[in-house]
């Protein structure tokens, strides 16, 4: 895959396709039209497609419409949203929010479950979701690239696109996403509606105090081929240690930050290679009237030895 | 049922300390929950006996971190410390500071 990102006709420092301009003439133009990646992204995702198997778009999960309309946005503590209200915010709020757009063309039901997460403070959608290129994921893991972060500069930096105060983005050894905004959407509503979640969301509000994760098979939310929805990467292991990588990624991007030259190499990424067996997390936090919780944020795990962790 | 360490057994070996840790420490808290932790450390509520648990067990696992059990903590927290160790010093130097482990 090097030989890809090394053409130095190409972006290979990062720069995607978001940076590219289709509206320039020339044979920029006409590769656009005929492959929109840039040679970054198309390596990315033909790395990730060779590792794993992933088909960008061969992986369906069963949604059925009726589960979908079950979801209710004030059981998730979100404000309610009917279908014409949903393709209303997407239209209204598509170019600023561009995570949107993963659900354009999807069944309403889908829509108003993206258009409900989307006004409140979680950012399962924005980081987690099929908005999120393979090379995003690769670039977070690896760089602490946000991609909620839409100034690019800043993003390169490792700049969080939700946190105020331009704080450094944080990420753990692993970046993950569903695929599919329909498997996306059925996670969120049958993760609503199970009695750990519940009794997460209906913990009584109290300052300081946040209810724990809670972590459900992906075969439960998403059927037993739930797993083909979901891809990520990880951490390549630094002296096969997991720790180690991590301790190390931290310090190059807070360099990368600082602008200066990291002393150690560069943090290598890889694509994880089955979410068979793995699970879905839900993390809590207090919602914006401070008054009840809210789902942070909720992304796939691999199963352990898949995730390759490590005890040293 | 909720696959969390401790979710699947209340009662297992720093249960309270690695639930903690994950839902307050991991990379994918919400915005403000370490300072949340500390505040809540720092200025414990009478009827908080979780971080008084916390507190407990965050003591004993630093007296000797080999009776961690394998690769919890990190599965749970994903910190970027390098090491059990170096993260729950880091975690008691944050929340309290100077202040002596008890048993020290």
């Amino acid at each position: 895959m090097d030989e890809l990102r090394a053409d130095p006709d190409e972006p290979g420092d990062g720069r995607t396709s978001e940076h590219s301009d289709p509206e320039a003439g020339g044979e920029a133009a006409f590769r656009h039209r005929i492959e929109p990646r840039s040679r970054t992204e198309y390596a990315a995702d033909l790395e990730q497609r060779s590792v794993s198997g992933w088909a960008p778009d061969g992986a369906r999960v069963d949604a059925p419409a009726e589960v979908l309309r079950r979801f209710e946005p004030r059981r998730a503590g979100l404000p309610e949203v009917s279908a014409d209200q949903a393709a209303a915010y997407l239209d209204a709020h598509r170019a600023e929010r561009p995570w949107l757009a993963a659900a354009d063309g999807c069944r309403p039901e889908v829509q108003r479950i993206f258009a409900a997460l989307d006004q409140g403070g979680g950012h399962a959608h924005v980081r987690h979701e099929g908005w999120v290129t393979e090379e995003m994921n690769q670039r977070r893991v690896a760089y602490l690239e946000d991609p909620a972060q839409l100034d690019l500069a800043k993003r390169a930096v490792g700049i969080d696109g939700i946190l105020s105060g331009n704080q450094l983005h944080r990420c753990g050894s692993i970046a993950t996403r569903i695929t599919n905004p329909e498997a996306f959407a059925a996670a969120v509503t049958r993760g609503v509606e199970h009695p750990d979640v519940r009794a997460a969301l209906e913990t009584s509000f109290k300052e300081r105090r946040a209810p724990g994760q809670v972590i459900l098979p992906i075969a439960d939310l998403l059927g037993s081929h739930g797993y083909r929805c979901c891809t990520g990467w990880q951490l390549d292991t630094v002296d096969g240690s997991m720790k180690t990588a991590r301790e190390r990624r931290d310090a190059f991007a807070e360099a990368l930050a600082r602008r200066t030259i990291p002393d150690g190499p560069e943090p290598r990424a890889r694509p994880v290679r089955t979410f068979d067996g793995g699970t879905i997390i839900f993390t809590f936090g207090p919602n914006h009237g401070r008054n009840g919780y809210e789902i942070v944020t909720m992304y796939v795990n691999p199963p352990e030895r898949a995730a390759g962790r490590d005890t040293r | 049922m909720n696959e969390a360490y401790w979710a699947k057994n209340p009662s297992a070996p720093f249960a309270t300390l690695i639930a903690v840790a994950a839902t307050y420490c991991h990379p994918e808290a919400y915005g403000g929950a370490y300072a949340d932790l500390i505040d809540r450390a720092r200025s414990p509520e009478p009827d908080d006996d979780e971080i008084q648990v916390f507190k407990g067990q965050l003591t004993e696992a630093l007296a000797d971190p080999s009776r961690l059990p394998d690769d919890e903590l990190f599965k749970a927290v994903d910190y970027g410390d390098g090491s059990d160790e170096r993260f729950l010093r880091r975690l008691w130097r944050d929340l309290y500071g100077d202040e002596p482990m008890a048993g020290s």
